[in-house]
């Protein structure tokens, strides 16, 4: 059972994403509100998979992705961005941080659960 | 197809809003008294305002969303120093979240059409684009992108690629897929064999049309080796990552995306394993011993009504402890009867301890009203022109979560009539010699069990006369009682509903519906209000509340062979009168404890619950004193029995309301015992004595 990080300041986002993962067959989900405690909880047990907004108090997601990327064991998990655009600017940015790739929101479930589907096919 | 719960999410989005409004406000408020806004508060303000769009979006509130997306971009300038911030930008700034605001109500209602939506936004949105016009023509364009043509239906605003990758070797999966609508994109570069890949599922050109994000095309063509080089992240060869994604897994999920658009393949996911060797187990307790530093908020949000169950149900455990520990009284033999008894105690502490936790949980700090304020008094200060200081003192003092719906109307009310009736314009008060900023001032303490708050203001005072002439022209009054009152009865008298003196209504307060209402409310959450004023020099409102809804001292009094609880907080005193201490006034009827120099008026329970008593005469039974408000009353009982600590339960779902009855709860003994509503009786005295002076 893949082991799911979702990381979004707002408690509405959060749940729909989570309730999108979990009709999916997803079930593990552990949530952070922000970067410092998505940090925490990635630190403390190892996900197959992370997903995170960018824009939240404390610790951005891009910040919350560079740290996980100098963690060895988060070297190749898939690390995944909620942004609200995909503009140039928003993906050189997130490549720049060592996302693996964005999901846009706001998101049908089917949307993530595709995305979600390819990255954890490994 | 999983779908979205619409209607369960915009409340959790309409809940999230509140917070994010109120800090914006925080912010702008500040930002328009001090001039600047510095880089995180404008970062701030971004987040706070980008999340608005998004999380509004996402709920299908499209046209809230439209707008908020334009006061967004202009946000979006303003932090990346496109656009100079200038002082006056706070105050446009708030105009812009208060249209927000507007918006978003009308909307969640149904009642925004195309027009109000334009009345609302388009001035806003004109200068913004004004401002934003001092920047260079290629930013322009990007800006004219977003349509600004307000939509009647519900639009969902999902973009149509939705995601894509960065890895290449995702990329290739995504690429597989005809479909245009893909949210998402992988930008990772690890990779594999894309060029295999490639050849075997012929895929086309990529353009920016296509659902997903490439970075690097070219990369798609780099020997695996090479394509290390975006990421630092890569130690192993490539091949590893690689081992999963074989063409069998591809051409399923090729199959997979032809065949249907709408099932996916939940189950069966394989998951590699993740193997923790003894070196990452290391690196994991260096990491949780970092954590220590990392001190995140341990906050859950939890349902008011999961709490109110809790309570009900730790109130049985104090309900049942109680009868064991009548029964004990059955129990034989005294060794085990107090071997029993002694546990049960233990047990009762515990309970209490209980109790007192979960009470504890229900409870947040005044500051959770308070905030609510300097924005409504900031806009109200502006409409009428004058100037006010806002002090709030008892930030962290707590009250019970239930009563704050119930406690933010009135005092709003209260403050808006400090505002509006209390504190004059600056001119008239320089000519008082005062200065021309007027104070309102709220706090919040507590003492002997009641939270008291209190809101004062340095203004005009009530004018005490004039408001109770009002009442005697209205009828609520005859001129022989508003000749034996006093100074603060004729106070009272703004509570009287119907009541306005203001010469002309304004549409802040004074419509005469607002203080009586503010009274009622107090009253339903179990307080009582007093006014204390003085004409030239300021009013001050208090309020006392019992410190929790949920939970009552009392005091048994006996009726006839019915007991009923007397909430012990409002007890002032109790006594067997003396003949001599007993009053008659009016035709005999209607009696007065004289006690001290003060005459209390004296009400016989019996005759309000129309039960016989034992005693009839009042110097055979007990006169209990109470307080109502600021008002007294003795009540005539046959005798007062034992304490007891009881749990509150409301009993007007099944009963209709009766006078002087204000909820019931199960005695230790099983039987329920019905809660006296002091204020209540009052108000019943008072009805009677008006009817008996016509």
């Amino acid at each position: 059972m893949a082991k799911i990080l979702i990381v979004d300041d707002s408690n509405m986002l959060r749940d729909m994403l989570k309730y999108a993962l979990v009709d999916g067959g997803y079930t593990d989900i552990t949530e952070a509100a922000d970067g410092v405690e998505g940090l925490e909880k990635a630190k403390s047990t190892v996900f197959d998979l992370v997903i995170t907004d960018i824009n939240m108090p404390n610790m951005n997601g891009l910040e919350l992705i560079q740290h996980l990327r100098t963690i060895p064991l988060y070297a190749k998990v898939p690390l995944l961005v909620l942004t609200t655009e995909k503009s140039d600017d928003m993906k050189a940015k997130g490549k720049a941080a060592g996302a693996t790739g964005w999901i846009v929101k706001p998101f049908l479930p089917e949307q993530v659960l595709k995305a979600v589907g390819i990255v954890l096919k490994k | 197809m999983a779908s979205f719960d619409i209607s369960k999410y915009r409340s959790m989005f309409l809940e999230e809003s509140v917070e994010l409004f109120e800090n914006t406000d925080t912010l702008l408020l500040k930002a328009e008294e001090s001039g600047h806004l510095d880089d995180e508060e404008m970062n701030s303000l971004f987040r706070y305002i980008h999340t608005l769009k998004g999380s509004s979006a996402s709920v299908e509130l499209s046209n809230f969303a439209k707008f908020t997306h334009e006061v967004e971009s202009f946000m979006d300038k303003l932090r990346n120093k496109q656009i100079p911030y200038q002082a006056d930008m706070a105050t446009l700034l708030i105009d812009c979240v208060d249209a927000m605001k507007t918006v978003l109500d009308e909307e969640v209602n149904g009642t925004l059409t195309s027009q109000s939506f334009e009345n609302l936004t388009r001035e806003y949105i004109n200068i913004i684009k004004e401002i934003s016009e001092g920047l260079s023509p290629n930013k322009q364009e990007h800006e004219a992108q977003t349509s600004t043509e307000p939509q009647a239906n519900r639009v969902i605003l999902i973009s149509d690629d939705a995601f894509g990758f960065f890895d290449d070797d995702f990329i290739q999966q995504s690429e597989t897929q005809n479909s245009n609508d893909d949210g998402f994109g992988f930008f990772d570069d690890e990779i594999a064999n894309t060029a295999t890949a490639t050849k075997e599922f012929g895929i086309g050109q990529v353009t920016e049309d296509d659902g997903f994000g490439f970075f690097d095309d070219e990369i798609i063509n780099i020997d695996q080796t090479d394509s290390i080089s975006e990421t630092s992240i890569v130690n192993k060869p490539t091949e590893d990552h690689f081992g999963f994604f074989d063409h069998d897994l591809q051409i399923k999920h090729t199959q997979l995306e032809t065949s249907s658009q709408d099932t996916l393949p939940a189950q069966n996911i394989s998951i590699p394993d993740t193997q923790i060797t003894s070196k990452t187990l290391e690196e994991k307790k260096e990491a949780t011993a970092e954590n220590k530093e990392v001190k995140a908020a341990n906050n859950i949000r939890v349902d008011l009504s999961k709490i109110d169950v809790l309570m009900n149900n730790v109130g049985e455990l104090v309900i049942v402890n109680s009868m064991l520990f009548q029964l004990t009284d059955e129990i034989a033999d005294i060794g085990t009867r107090g071997k029993v008894a002694e546990k049960l105690k233990l047990l009762d502490r515990y309970i209490r301890e209980l109790q007192d936790s979960v009470m504890a949980v229900r409870m947040v700090p005044m500051e959770t009203i308070y905030s609510k304020f300097p924005k409504t008094i900031r806009d109200i200060s502006k409409k009428l022109d004058k100037k006010v200081d806002f002090k709030h003192i008892g930030d962290n003092v707590e009250i019970d979560k239930a009563m704050i719906e119930g406690l933010t109307d009135p005092l709003m009310h209260i403050v808006r009539n400090s505002l509006d009736h209390g504190l004059e314009n600056p001119d008239a008060r320089r000519t008082k010699g005062k200065p021309e900023t007027g104070t309102i001032t709220i706090s919040a303490e507590q003492a002997n069990g009641q939270i008291l708050i209190s809101i004062s203001d340095d203004g005009a005072g009530i004018p005490a006369d004039k408001v109770a002439l009002k009442a005697v022209e209205r009828g609520v009054l005859t001129k022989s009682q508003y000749d034996q009152m006093t100074h603060d009865d004729k106070v009272m008298m703004i509570f009287s509903p119907g009541l306005s003196t203001a010469e002309q209504v304004t549409d802040i307060s004074g419509r005469g519906v607002g203080m009586d209402v503010v009274k009622t409310n107090i009253t339903k959450l179990g307080g009582n209000i007093s006014v204390a004023t003085e004409l030239g020099i300021g009013t001050t409102i208090t309020i006392a509340l019992p410190l929790t809804l949920a939970i009552l001292d009392g005091l048994n009094i006996r009726i006839s062979d019915k007991n009923y609880i007397l909430p012990l907080a409002s007890i002032v005193e109790s006594l067997q009168p003396k003949s001599d201490m007993i009053k008659r006034i009016g035709d005999g009827e209607e009696e007065l404890l004289m006690l001290r120099n003060e005459f209390i008026p004296v009400v016989r329970m019996h005759k309000l619950f129309s039960i016989e008593p034992e005693y009839h005469e009042l110097t055979k039974g007990m006169l209990i004193v109470v307080r109502a408000g600021t008002q007294k009353l003795a009540l005539f009982v046959d005798e007062f029995l034992h304490q007891q600590q009881v749990v509150v339960k409301p009993i007007d779902k099944n009963f209709t309301n009766v006078k002087g009855i204000g909820g019931a709860t199960v005695r230790g003994d099983g039987s329920i015992g019905l809660i006296i509503d002091v204020i209540g009786i009052l108000e019943e005295q008072k009805k009677y004595e008006r009817r008996r002076l016509r």
